[in-house]
């Protein structure tokens, strides 16, 4: 069984994968990943390769399509990945 | 009795385009936008930075991929006794003409004389291993000798001018490549593999019999500011991503297996330069040390099929790799399509 991740550390993961080097820049589970500055083409191979190494997991990208919020973002990873969302 | 790499040639053509240019090219094609210049210098150095590319060669207007095969053909054939050529197998996914096949054309234009086999193959990133491959076969065989083999390709003319984020990527070039008999092996064991499942995620798909070229094709948005139509290139990045890291680190394996080494056997690894982003993801999870690692993308580009003779000779111009070392080298790409093996240098 593989170890829970705490949501707070998942959002870190993803300020790193997304480059986001403000410390102060909230990002929230509600947050559109979409919708930030620093979200482009290559953002979502940050993001494939942040849940390969964290999770062992490859996301289709056709569901990544569909994210929008980093809850969703969770969900598609399964939440049984994570302490809470 | 073996086969070995005995010369590799290299050409890229000379028109350059370099980071700046990509994004210009693309402010030009969207006229109401202005340009930002601090905007324009971040997104410059982003582009390097995750790429590892700075400029990229493409062929000219009348330029071809046969053209640079040509260059670069009579380039390896300096200081080389051509009648001993027997064999010739030119790479592409850029052919002159439907039919007939472009290495015939070679043979001609290169002199070769005409008792030589000649045929092409379309192949992308796993291209050059396939070609290790077949005249490593032809070879053993007894049907060859001494086989040159050409990759060529020209993806910017399949690139939609206004999409930026394919024209950073890839770059036109052309390499040529002679294997010949050797007293020792020192092409090793080869480890091949296909999935044609993921054949729509690395396309062009007009200009065939299936969808004939359409001069009235609608343009197509991905939302990120790239334009293309059905006659262009396409790729599905975040697939052909999940793919790679699927496939890679399993191949990387087995072709140690296959040759019954280990990673502490290996002087170096060269993989298809696909990009430095994806190509530094791998090394870390495969767990390669960075000095026994190749990553060089900044003056070319991917350039698909060539990317691994490219690597092959710009390792042994800089002295990274010399005699008697350990190569190991793996394609993979469009097809799906991965190949690999270890050469001795």
């Amino acid at each position: 069984m593989m170890e829970k991740m705490k949501t707070e550390d998942f959002i870190n993961e993803l300020k790193k994968a997304l480059e986001i080097e403000d410390e102060d820049q909230g990002i929230t589970l509600e947050t559109n990943l979409k919708e930030l500055e620093e979200y482009d083409s290559l953002s979502v191979l940050s993001i494939i390769a942040m849940i390969d190494k964290n999770f062992s997991k490859q996301i289709p990208s056709s569901d990544f399509e569909k994210v929008t919020t980093v809850s969703s973002l969770m969900e598609l990873i399964s939440k049984e990945h994570f302490d809470q969302i | 009795m073996g086969t070995k790499i005995s010369k590799v040639e290299c050409y890229l053509p000379e028109r350059v385009i370099n980071n700046k240019d990509i994004f210009l090219l693309n402010e030009i094609n969207n006229k109401n936008s202005q340009i930002d210049s601090a905007l324009l210098e971040k997104r410059i150095k982003k582009l390097e930075k995750s790429t590892g590319i700075k400029e990229r060669h493409t062929a000219s207007k009348n330029e071809t991929a046969l053209d640079l095969a040509l260059t670069v053909g009579k380039k390896v054939l300096q200081n080389y006794d051509k009648d001993r050529i027997d064999f010739l197998i030119l790479c592409t996914e850029s052919p002159e003409y439907y039919l007939p096949h472009g290495s015939a054309i070679l043979q001609d234009k290169l002199d070769f004389k005409k008792n030589i086999g000649a045929f092409d193959y379309n192949l992308g990133c796993s291209g050059f291993i396939y070609g290790l491959a077949l005249a490593k076969s032809l070879i053993y065989t007894d049907i060859a000798n001494n086989v040159l083999l050409i990759t060529s390709d020209t993806y910017s003319k399949y690139i939609n001018p206004k999409d930026k984020a394919n024209r950073s990527i890839f770059g036109d070039a052309a390499t040529a490549t002679i294997i010949e008999k050797s007293e020792e092996e020192q092409i090793g064991e080869f480890v091949l593999g296909t999935d044609g499942s993921g054949y729509k995620n690395l396309i062009v798909p007009n200009g065939g019999l299936r969808n004939r070229y359409d001069s009235n094709a609608k343009e197509i948005d991905d939302g990120a500011g790239n334009v293309r139509t059905e006659n262009n290139f396409y790729m599905n990045g975040p697939e052909v991503f999940n793919f790679t890291i699927k496939v890679v680190p399993k191949l990387f394996l087995n072709i140690l297996k296959e040759n019954k080494n280990n990673l502490e056997d290996l002087d170096y690894v060269i993989f298809h330069q696909a990009n430095k982003y994806i190509n530094e993801y791998l090394r870390k999870k495969i767990d390669i040390p960075k000095e026994k690692y190749y990553l060089n993308l900044l003056h070319t580009g991917n350039t698909v099929s060539c990317t691994i003779p490219i690597a092959i000779k710009d390792s042994l111009d800089n002295k990274i790799i010399k005699k008697g070392d350990r190569i190991l080298l793996a394609g993979f790409g469009v097809g799906y399509s991965w190949g690999g093996t270890i050469i001795t240098i």
